[in-house]
């Protein structure tokens, strides 16, 4: 069984630590947007990486339409991996869906987590008039599925194989079809509504697990309102502003990222 | 797509390198480069055109502003990722917001290089209007297609259920033939063993009428014999006869010619039952036929004190051999007087019913009548109903069997009613002509 899911989750171990630090990725990519992260902490922790069924280099045949509809399922591949590995004392790391899939996980089994890091968090996408702002409206969302599907179309499913065939650079046919880090459209799809039609707001409450939230500088898809939000409403949490612009700080500012991450590891 | 290249590595003279701007500006595609934070560093004439900006209003914006929000979420979870793990990306489809607030879909290149020590992302833009609308049917037609797909899977496995049910009747029908089959086998072993005994019977029974055929002729040479002999005895040829010698040869006569009676009535039996008989058919007036019959049994009727009627429809008309209806009816009028006590009546009636196409000629009497157990084997041959009357013995029992084949025969039949003590109705039965 623990290898089984060693396997299906891809799931890679580094690190000359004992504590676990367990980096989840967010919608749209794979494992390997922690590598500018990552080595700053392989000196005094046990870095475990991992890509979601459907993602990354995962086992795409694992992938069941019903338990990956909601971010449930996503939960329990964590705990999956954590149970696999045997992880105890786990310091989550969650980039964007993967902080509320942390959060689903810590309440499932609050006794294996010590921390949680939640990097641009967001429990709600769509507004929520007149008192919430997620930042989206609904029409928004289906503009992106149709963007994805637009790009998913081009890419992988038609593009890509018939590059494949193309003998003379049988490295591009390789290098775009893992250019996108989760390349199943209908993964992908669906990845994106259990992301983005969530509302895990009601989660927030049963949160025991100490948590740090990182919250950028003009980031469209967790707006500064989302973080205040959750810094109100998520028990034991510290929110840090972050220099950092956009939604990805440990790919655009890793420094920064990790010295606020050992600020709080070391205060907490 | 080419690349972009700076102009350093050309060996161009300094003025001609400050025509790179110029360059850019003829490209026929958007032009745009941005830094990590997303700061719009650099964009030419023709992108400025397509997205209705002017070159100033453009720099220092974030490249963000100019996507549409999906556009912006899209940027944020797939394009800064990729560029920023992978160094370029290709072929992506992005949704630009123009200044007059609509959209521009477009395909872009973006791919990530340091100048000057400082990581900036180049992109390439190109508008697509004919292909965005043909991936629009691509997408249309592969939902279709999904959808008809899960139809066509749902309706398979509909298909593949009522399969095996219709195998299940299949077997089970199978197994029902099996069953009937193994029926039929036995049937047919029953149906052989039927056809064997009908033949065995009817080779007894041929033997049976061939053996009284026979016996008949055989027995009746000497009772002829001895009838003639009585007659010359009789006659006082042997010597005078004494009264009690007359009375002797009496009875001897009376018994002679009751048993040749008895063997005549043996052998029309026979004779019937080896359908040996022949039948002239005709059409016949039934008045004709007991014209005939009647003086021939009303001494009879007349010395037994019985009272006789007659009825008949005069336009009654059968299709029978006209000797054969007389010997029924004259054995019917005999019985009839046979077992009718003095001062009783016998009538007889002729009736013709169109809507059965039959006539019917009915005896009715007002004697002992017959019992209801009795009445089934009536027309069997030797059954005579027991009575005390004392001229039971004089009956072969052979005349009802006779007249019951008879009237087959002639395709009619003969039926009785019958009640203890009220009397008996034998009705004959023909065809109307």
């Amino acid at each position: 069984m623990a290898t089984d899911v060693l396997a299906r989750n891809n799931v890679k171990v580094s690190g000359h630590g004992t504590r676990p630090m367990l980096f989840a990725h967010g919608f749209g990519c794979d494992q390997n947007m922690w590598r500018y992260v990552t080595p700053a902490f392989e000196d005094d922790y046990k870095v475990v990486l991992f890509d979601y069924v459907g993602s990354g280099r995962s086992d795409a045949a694992a992938y069941d339409k019903d338990r990956y509809s909601t971010l449930e399922g996503y939960a329990q591949d964590v705990l999956d991996v954590c149970h696999g590995l045997d992880l105890r004392d786990v310091i989550f790391v969650g980039h964007s869906v993967s902080s509320m899939i942390g959060i689903l996980a810590a309440n499932h089994e609050p006794e294996r987590f010590a921390r949680l890091i939640l990097v641009g968090p967001s429990p709600r996408y769509i507004n929520d008039a007149p008192d919430y702002v997620g930042g989206f409206e609904r029409s928004d969302i289906e503009g992106l599925l149709e963007t994805m599907d637009k790009n998913y179309i081009g890419w992988a499913n038609y593009l890509a194989p018939a590059i494949m065939q193309n003998a003379n650079r049988p490295e591009l046919g390789k290098e775009l079809t893992t250019s996108f880090c989760s390349t199943d459209p209908v993964v992908a799809r669906q990845f994106a509504e259990a992301t983005f039609y969530a509302d895990n707001r009601s989660d927030l409450r049963a949160v025991t697990v100490p948590s740090l939230i990182l919250q950028c500088s003009n980031d469209i898809v967790a707006p500064r309102e989302v973080g205040e939000y959750l810094s109100r409403e998520l028990p034991h949490s510290t929110i840090r502003y972050m220099q950092a612009t956009g939604h990805c700080p440990h790919m655009s500012a890793p420094d920064e990222t990790v010295a606020l991450i050992k600020d709080y590891l070391v205060a907490h | 797509m080419k690349r972009w290249r700076s102009s350093r590595t050309t060996s161009l003279p300094i003025d001609a390198r400050g025509t790179v701007d110029e360059l850019l500006n003829t490209l026929p595609c958007g032009v745009l480069s941005f830094a990590d934070d997303g700061m719009v560093v650099t964009v030419n004439a023709t992108l400025c055109q397509m997205l209705g900006y002017d070159a100033g209003e453009m720099e220092g914006r974030h490249v963000e502003q100019l996507l549409t929000v999906a556009g912006r979420i899209f940027y944020q979870t797939h394009v800064f990722p990729m560029v920023r793990l992978h160094g370029k990306a290709e072929e992506l489809f992005l949704l630009f917001r123009k200044k007059d607030g609509t959209d521009l879909g477009a395909l872009a290149n973006v791919a990530r290089h340091e100048r000057a020590g400082v990581a900036v992302n180049d992109c390439a833009v190109i508008e697509v209007r004919e292909r965005r609308k043909y991936e629009d049917q691509l997408l249309r037609a592969r939902r279709d297609a999904d959808q008809a797909n899960a139809l066509l899977k749902t309706q398979a496995a509909e298909l593949e259920t009522q399969h095996r049910l219709l195998q299940d009747q299949a077997a089970e029908l199978e197994a029902q033939s099996d069953e009937l089959r193994m029926l039929n086998d036995e049937l047919q072993v029953h149906s052989d063993e039927l056809v064997q005994a009908r033949q065995v019977a009817e080779e007894a029974n041929r033997a049976k009428s061939q053996f009284l055929a026979t016996m008949s002729h055989e027995l009746r040479t000497p009772l002829n014999a001895i009838g003639g002999y009585v007659q010359l005895i009789e006659l006082g040829i042997y010597g005078v006869v004494t009264d009690t010698q007359r009375e002797a040869l009496d009875r001897i006569s009376r018994s002679q010619r009751h048993l040749l009676r008895l063997i005549n009535d043996i052998l029309n039996l026979a004779r019937i039952e080896a359908g040996r008989v022949e039948y002239a058919v005709e059409d016949m007036l039934i008045a004709n036929v007991l014209a005939n019959v009647i003086p021939m049994i009303e001494p009879q009727m007349a010395a037994a004190g019985l009272t006789f009627e007659s009825t008949v429809q005069p336009d009654c008309v059968a299709r029978a051999d006209q000797e054969k209806v007389q010997q029924v009816l004259i054995n019917l009028l005999t019985n009839a007087v046979k077992f009718t006590t003095h001062g009783g009546t016998v009538s007889l009636s002729a009736t013709r019913d169109e809507q059965t196409g039959r006539v019917m000629v009915a005896v009715r009497d007002t004697g002992v009548g017959v019992p209801a157990d009795k009445l089934a084997a009536i027309f069997e041959p030797f059954v005579q109903v027991e009575t005390t009357h004392s001229r039971r013995a004089e009956g072969s029992g052979l005349g009802l069997a006779i007249s019951h084949d008879l009237a087959r025969g002639m395709g009619g039949d003969l039926t009785v009613e019958s009640e203890i003590g009220a009397g008996s109705t034998f009705t004959l039965i023909l065809p109307l002509a």
